[in-house]
């Protein structure tokens, strides 16, 4: 059995106050396994992103509990959040969040500022990672000056620069045409395939869904429908949890000595 | 993240809104450089004064004039009214110029090393055998004795142990005399003319009752306050002029002086000052006589420090107001690097860094223009009023001062700063990634 990265229990979230309250998260329970790809699936307005930000720990629940690795998430200091999001996790949101100003290997190798890697580094890595996604020409543009594909190509380029463990997409493929959406999906996938990268993948495009291996229904803040379509991740998680695991957790040991 | 790169991204941050950002710097230039300049000017006149204290020397020189004279002096500039008199005898306050009695007692003062009484001289002119051209000499000054400096460009101060008759020249009077340059005079005579105030009520011309004596030049003085009171002479030429002066007077109205000078001990100046006060005299440290000029210099660097602290005060309600927008305007980002793993302190420091850059800009175009004008300034004034005083800046930067100056605009900055910094760093990552 592959290792729970992350669990919810009884999760419940409710926006505002009294009359104004709304509760968009009823008692959710959901573990992701290591290596899996994960779409979360169901209609506007269902919950979707709320969930997944608390799974993300981008926001607290109004009850429940998430577990990272076996740690309950409520416990953590604020500093070992960050941390966490800012070595283990990758984002891709829903509407691509860039620093239009500044140019397309700047917002790239953001979360390496952040999280205090030299210079040199941080730029060989933000190459790297442009380079997966086919935007290496593009490196000294201002974010501003691309087209909406290659801007989702940059998020996903600075979701995946830290070599992260789980990676979150919001929608990823949501305001691109068919070709340029198929263009993301394959290279979130090559990373869940190859890399053996958790995916968390947010959308109400069902072609999508179906490249999972396990499809989360939800309507109105439950949890409708819990399908794990294909099994043959466990092999490939089993597989690349050796070296690539490895590797990452070695990285990021590299990037804690350097505090 | 680094302090490094909050620093870097915080000053391309700031200038990213280049309009809002310059003006912002703007004001605060405003107030640092008034602040820069006036305090350089400042220190500039306080170094002048303090350099030409340090030139005369004169620890311990004190210049002495009967406390009556100075007390009617004040009442009559002050105005105060009519003042009762009232029969006191011969008592020594009241004496406008200085008695016997009463340099007997100076003398009699422990620490008072050297004591000499000024009688008033006049001189109608003076000549040399190098010229025919007699010049009017408005004033002959005594050398001070004692460890009071003459700064001299050529030969020494005129020696007032000395029962020759010396005399120092100022650089003009050695020209108008004739003399090629100061080292020439050095060793030549000069010829002075005293009327003898007796022979002057009832001689028919001025040239039949002057007297004349001859006073050989060992010293030329170098420019400066000293040698504003024009050529100096030592106690035995001063004493000649007087006693020419006086010849036929009665001893009484001979001795009468209204002026002295003495050389005291430098440690006891204050207690001796009281001890004369105490005979009816008044005196005077060199200290004492430019302190009034201090005063009035300091009174206007408060003025100037005044203006330029409600500069900065306007200034910083300008940093607050930019902040505050450039906090709104990058609601987003701030989300998305608190989603990246930011944490709040450090989004409080870069905007923290911000307003502090803010600040230090505002510091170095103010230091940067004020060092720019007050060189200006300097190079004027030597072209022009103080083309004598070759050693004297009348703006002079103290890199001590001027660093003090930008670090305490830059905590203003910074306290400016907190508050939309704290707006900044308590911003919720999700709702600010919403904010549109
Ligand atoms: N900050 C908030 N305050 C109040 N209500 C909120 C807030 N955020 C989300 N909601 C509400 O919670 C519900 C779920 O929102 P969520 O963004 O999770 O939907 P979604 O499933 O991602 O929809 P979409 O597919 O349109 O992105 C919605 O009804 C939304 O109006
Ligand atoms: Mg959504």
């Amino acid at each position: 059995m592959p290792n729970t990265v992350i669990e919810a229990k009884n999760l419940t979230k409710t926006y505002g106050k009294k009359s104004a309250a709304f509760t968009a998260l009823k008692n959710i329970n959901l573990k992701i396994y290591e290596g899996e790809s994960v779409a979360i699936v169901g209609k506007s307005g269902s919950g979707k992103s709320t969930l997944m930000h608390l799974l993300a720990l981008l926001d607290r629940p109004t009850k429940g509990e998430i577990y990272v690795d076996g740690k309950n998430a409520s416990n953590l200091k604020n500093n070992d959040l960050n941390k966490l999001r800012n070595e283990r996790f990758g984002f891709v949101f829903q509407q691509f969040f860039m620093n239009a100003n500044n140019t397309v290997l700047e917002n790239v190798l953001l979360p390496l500022k952040i999280a205090k890697i030299s210079r040199k580094e941080r730029k060989k890595q933000a190459e790297a990672a442009l380079k997966i996604v086919d935007l290496e020409s593009k490196m000294k543009n201002k974010a501003v000056d691309l087209s909406g594909g290659q801007k989702q190509r940059v998020c996903i380029a600075r979701a995946v620069v830290n070599n992260p463990q789980i990676i979150f997409a919001d929608e990823p493929t949501g305001n691109l045409d068919s070709a340029t959406g198929d263009k993301i999906t394959d290279l979130l996938f090559e990373l869940n395939k190859k890399q053996g990268v958790t995916l968390i993948v947010v959308t109400h495009d069902e072609d999508l869904a179906k490249l999972c291996n396990r499809i989360v229904r939800i309507s109105d803040g439950k949890i409708i429908s819990d399908q794990t379509v294909r099994k043959d991740y466990q092999k490939q998680a089993s597989r690349k949890r050796e070296t690539e695991a490895a590797r990452v957790r070695n990285a990021n040991e590299k990037k804690g000595g350097k505090k | 993240m680094k302090l490094t790169d909050i620093i870097i991204t915080a000053n391309h941050n700031l200038f990213r809104s280049k309009t809002r950002t310059i003006l912002t710097i703007i004001a605060i230039f405003i107030g640092s450089f008034t602040i820069i300049l006036s305090n350089a000017i400042n220190s500039g006149v306080n170094d002048f004064i303090d350099k030409q204290i340090e030139s005369a020397g004169g620890d311990g020189y004190l210049e002495i004039m009967p406390t009556a004279v100075t007390e009617n002096a004040v009442m009559a500039l002050s105005g105060n009214g009519a003042v009762e008199y009232k029969e006191t005898g011969n008592a020594p306050s009241e004496q406008p110029y200085i008695t016997n009695e009463q340099i007997e007692k100076v003398r009699a003062i422990d620490g008072v090393e050297s004591f000499d009484v000024l009688h008033t001289t006049t001189v109608d002119y003076i000549t040399s055998n190098k010229i025919d051209k007699k010049y009017k000499l408005f004033n002959l000054n005594l050398v001070p004795r004692g460890n009071v400096n003459l700064d001299v460009t050529a030969g020494r101060k005129p020696d007032s142990e000395s029962t020759n008759l010396e005399i120092a020249l100022t650089e003009d009077l050695t020209k108008t005399l004739g003399f090629e340059n100061a080292e020439a005079a050095i060793g030549e005579t000069v010829t002075l003319a005293i009327p003898n105030t007796i022979d002057c009520y009832t001689a028919a011309t001025h040239s039949e009752c002057q007297r004349q004596v001859t006073a050989t030049v060992v010293g030329v003085q170098a420019p400066g306050v000293m040698a504003s009171g024009g050529p100096r002479a030592n106690l035995a030429l001063f004493e000649k002029v007087h006693e020419l002066a006086s010849d036929g007077m009665s001893q009484e109205t001979k001795s009468q002086a209204y002026q002295a000078t003495a050389q005291v001990d430098p440690a006891r100046v204050d207690e001796i000052k009281a001890k004369l006060k105490d005979i009816g005299l008044t005196a005077m440290t060199i200290d004492d006589q430019v302190g009034m000029i201090r005063t009035f210099f300091d009174a206007i660097l408060v003025v100037f420090n005044i203006f330029g602290g409600i500069a900065l005060l306007a200034a910083a309600i300008g940093i607050i107001n930019t902040l505050f927008m450039s906090v709104q305007e990058r609601t987003r980002e701030i989300g998305l690097e608190k989603a990246l793993g930011m944490s709040s302190g450090k989004i409080f420091l870069s905007f923290s860094t911000e307003a502090i850059l803010l600040g230090f800009w505002g510091s170095v175009l103010g230091i940067a223009l004020s060092m720019l004008i007050g060189f200006g300034l300097n190079a004027l004034a030597h072209a022009t009023f103080l083309a004598d005083l070759p050693t004297f800046n009348i703006v002079v930067f103290n890199p001590i001062n001027m660093l003090i100056i930008a670090l305490i605009i830059m905590l203003i900055a910074f306290i400016a700063g907190t508050a939309p910094a704290i707006r900044a760093a308590k911003k919720d990552p999700i709702n600010s990634l919403r904010y549109e």
